[in-house]
C-alpha cells in the first residue's frame, strides 16, 4: 500500500466510527432536525411579518423573508455542525481514545480527514432535512433538484472549512468550555456581519463592508440565488472557488498541525 | 534465554522534557521473546514515558530503542504493526458495541475483510466476551471493558503487547480476573508482554522478570525471586515471655549477634526482628543458639520479604503517589469511573 492509500483507509475508519456514533445517538439526530425548525418557524415567521408589508419589503429589498432565510438557516447549521465538530478530539483525548488512534499505524492527518468527512456528511443530512422542511412551508428551489444538490455541495464545503478551524483549535485546547468560548467569540460576529440572516440593505455601511468579505456571505449568496432566482453562474463559480481555496489553505494548516505538533 | 530473539532492546535511553525534567535517564535493558516483563515503579517514575517511546508516541532525546529489531524512530509504522498497546486509560468507545470497537481496530491496522471475522472471533473467545459482543460498551462491567480493551490490542496479532497499568482502579476480584486472562495470553498465544504496574502482587504473580524504575532510572532488574533473595531470605520475628529476665535477654542477644546466619537484629517494642539470609534454614540455628538459656519464647514467626520490601530497599521509600498533572488526573479518574461502573 502506498502512504496515500494508508492515509485514506485510516480516514475511512475514523469516518466510519464517527458516523456509527452519530447514528447511535437518537437525541443528537433529533436535535439536529429540531434546531433548524426553531430557526425557521420562530425567527422566520416573526421576520416574515416585515416582508408582508410592501413598504418595508421594498425598503429591505426582500420579497419573501422565509425564502430569504432558508439558505441562511442552512448555512447556520453547516457552520455550527462544523465549528463544534472539533470537540470530538477533546473528548477522545479525555477518554484516552486519542492515544489509541495515535499509536495505530495510520498517519495523523487521517484522524482530521476522517472527522471532517463525517461532519460534512452530517451537515448534508441536516441541510436535506431543512430543504424538506422548507418545501413543507412552501419554499421550493427555483433550480429544482440539481439546485439542491449544488446546495449540498456548498454547505458541505462550508462545513469542511469550519471543521478545519475547529480541529485546528481543538488540537491545542484541552477543555470543551474553552473551545466553546473561543468559538462563540469567533462565530457570533461572523454570523451577524454576514448576509445569512439579515439583508445587507438593513445594515449600516461599515457592517455591509465587512459582510462583502465575510466567508459566510460567499457561501450563502450562491445558495440564495439557487433558491430564489435560478442559476447565476457568476456568483456560483466565485463562491465555490473561494470556498474551495479557503478549505485547501485551512486543511494544509490542519495537516501540519496534526503531523508536526503534539496532540496529547 | 541467551539464544532467543530480543523483542525489546533499550540502550541508554533518555527523555528530557522541555524545562529540563529528566523523565528517563540512561535506561538500558532488553526483553527476550515470550517473556512477561514488568516495570515496577510509583507514578511519575517514568514507566509511561518509556512505553510512549516504545510505542513511537514520543521521540527520545537520547539513546536507542528497538522493538522486534526495528528502530522506533526510523520506522514508526512497522513498529506499530508489530505491537499492541493497551494504555492506562480505557481506550474504547462506550457508544459503540464491542464488535464495532474491534472492527474499528481491525480497520486501523489494515486487516483484510476475509481474515477480520476470524480474528475478531478469536480475540473475543480469548477474553471471554463472545456473548456480549453485540451489546453497547456502556452496558459492560469494568472488567469486561478492560478485557475488550486488551482484545483490541490483540486483534492484529502483535508479537509484543504493552500493558500500561492493566488493573489500575479495579477492585480485587476484577484484578484477579484480568490476571487470569493475561496468564492465558502467556500460555496460549506465547506473546512477549511488557507491563507496568505499581502493584507489587501484580508484578509478583505475572512477571518472569521485573525492573524497578524510580525517577527515570532502573534501580534493579531480575526475577521477583532473586530480587527478594537479594534482600536476604527473610525475617524471624520473635517475642520473649514476660517471665524472661532482662539479663537473660541481653545474654540471648549477644549469642544471636555472634551467629553467622544473623544479619541484623532490631527491636520494635517487645518484638525482635531478625534479618537473615534464609529464614527457614536459619530457624533451627536460631533455636540452637538459644539452647541452654533459661528463657521462654512467647511466639516466633517467619516473614518472607515481599516485593514491597525490595522496592523500599532500592528506592528508599514506599511506592508513593506523586503529584500528576490535572489532565492526567482527569483521565485517570474518568477511566476509574468507567471501570467501576458495573451492571
Amino acid at each position: 500500500m502506498t502512504a496515500m492509500t494508508i492515509g485514506l483507509k485510516g480516514a475511512y475508519y475514523i469516518f466510519w466510527r464517527e458516523i456509527k456514533r452519530f447514528t447511535g445517538q437518537k437525541m443528537r439526530i433529533l436535535m439536529s432536525v429540531v434546531q433548524p425548525v426553531i430557526w425557521l418557524v420562530l425567527m422566520g415567521s416573526m421576520m416574515a411579518r416585515l416582508t408582508d408589508n410592501p413598504v418595508t419589503a421594498e425598503m429591505i429589498g426582500v420579497d419573501n423573508y422565509l425564502a430569504f432565510m432558508v439558505p441562511g438557516v442552512m448555512m447556520m447549521s453547516s457552520l455550527y455542525t462544523g465549528v463544534f465538530g472539533g470537540i470530538s478530539i477533546i473528548w477522545d483525548r479525555r477518554m484516552g481514545f486519542l492515544i489509541k488512534l495515535l499509536s495505530a499505524p495510520i498517519p495523523r492527518y487521517s484522524i482530521a480527514l476522517g472527522k471532517i468527512s463525517a461532519l460534512v456528511l452530517q451537515t448534508m443530512f441536516q441541510v436535506s432535512v431543512i430543504a424538506i422542511l422548507a418545501a413543507a412551508m412552501g419554499i421550493t428551489f427555483a433550480t429544482g433538484l440539481p439546485g439542491i444538490l449544488v446546495t449540498l455541495l456548498i454547505c458541505g464545503l462550508f462545513a469542511a472549512i469550519m471543521s478545519c478551524i475547529s480541529l485546528f483549535l481543538s488540537a491545542s485546547i484541552r477543555t470543551p468550555e474553552t473551545l466553546f468560548s473561543v468559538i462563540n467569540f469567533l462565530t457570533l460576529p461572523l454570523v451577524f456581519s454576514s448576509s445569512a440572516l439579515f439583508p445587507t440593505a438593513v445594515m449600516p455601511d461599515w457592517i455591509r463592508a465587512i459582510a462583502r468579505f465575510n466567508p459566510i456571505s460567499y457561501a450563502v449568496i450562491p445558495v440564495r440565488d439557487l433558491v430564489i432566482s435560478g442559476w447565476e453562474w457568476g456568483t456560483l463559480a466565485t463562491g465555490i472557488w473561494l470556498l474551495l481555496l479557503m478549505f485547501l489553505i485551512l486543511f494544509v494548516l490542519v495537516y501540519y498541525r496534526f503531523e508536526k505538533g503534539s496532540l496529547l | 534465554m541467551k539464544d532467543s530473539r530480543k523483542m525489546i532492546e533499550v540502550d541508554n535511553l533518555s527523555v528530557i522534557y522541555p524545562g529540563g525534567i529528566k523523565a528517563l535517564d540512561g535506561v538500558s535493558f532488553s526483553v527476550p521473546e515470550q517473556e512477561i516483563f514488568g516495570l515496577l515503579g510509583p507514578n511519575g517514575a517514568g514507566k509511561t514515558t518509556l512505553i510512549m517511546v516504545l510505542t513511537t508516541l514520543l521521540a527520545p532525546t537520547g539513546g536507542l530503542a528497538r522493538v522486534n529489531g526495528v528502530d522506533v524512530i526510523k520506522d514508526k509504522n512497522r513498529v506499530r504493526m508489530n505491537l499492541g498497546y493497551v494504555s492506562q486509560e480505557l481506550a474504547i468507545d462506550d457508544e459503540l458495541t464491542g464488535l464495532d470497537n474491534l472492527r474499528l481496530q481491525a480497520g486501523l491496522y489494515h486487516m483484510d475483510h476475509a481474515i477480520r471475522h476470524k480474528r475478531i472471533d478469536e480475540v473475543l473467545e480469548l477474553v471471554g466476551l463472545m456473548e456480549r459482543a453485540r451489546d453497547r460498551v456502556d452496558t459492560y462491567s469494568g472488567g469486561m471493558r478492560k478485557r475488550l480493551d486488551i482484545a483490541c490490542g490483540l486483534i492484529h496479532r502483535p508479537e509484543i503487547l504493552f500493558l500500561d497499568e492493566p488493573t489500575l482502579g479495579l477492585d480485587i476480584q476484577t484484578r484477579h480476573e484480568i490476571w487470569h486472562y493475561i496468564k492465558r495470553l502467556r500460555e496460549e498465544v506465547k506473546m512477549t508482554i511488557l507491563l507496568t504496574t505499581h502493584y507489587m502482587d501484580e508484578a509478583d504473580s505475572l512477571c518472569r522478570r521485573v525492573a524497578i524504575i524510580d525517577r527515570g532510572s532502573l534501580k534493579a532488574i531480575d526475577t521477583p525471586e532473586s530480587l527478594k533473595k537479594q534482600m536476604g531470605g527473610g525475617l524471624i520475628v520473635f517475642q520473649f515471655d514476660q517471665s524472661a529476665r532482662p539479663e537473660t535477654i541481653d545474654q540471648a542477644m549477644i549469642r544471636l549477634k555472634n551467629q553467622d546466619f544473623v544479619r541484623e537484629i532490631t527491636q520494635k517494642d517487645d518484638e525482635y526482628l531478625l534479618l537473615t539470609d534464609n529464614s527457614e534454614e536459619s530457624l533451627p540455628l536460631f533455636f540452637e543458639a538459644l539452647d541452654g538459656l533459661r528463657l521462654n519464647l512467647k511466639k516466633v514467626t517467619l516473614k518472607m520479604p515481599s516485593l514491597d520490601d525490595v522496592f523500599l530497599y532500592h528506592t528508599g521509600r514506599q511506592l508513593r503517589e506523586e503529584s500528576v498533572s490535572r489532565e492526567e488526573m482527569d483521565r485517570v479518574r474518568s477511566s476509574m469511573r468507567r471501570l467501576r461502573k458495573t451492571r
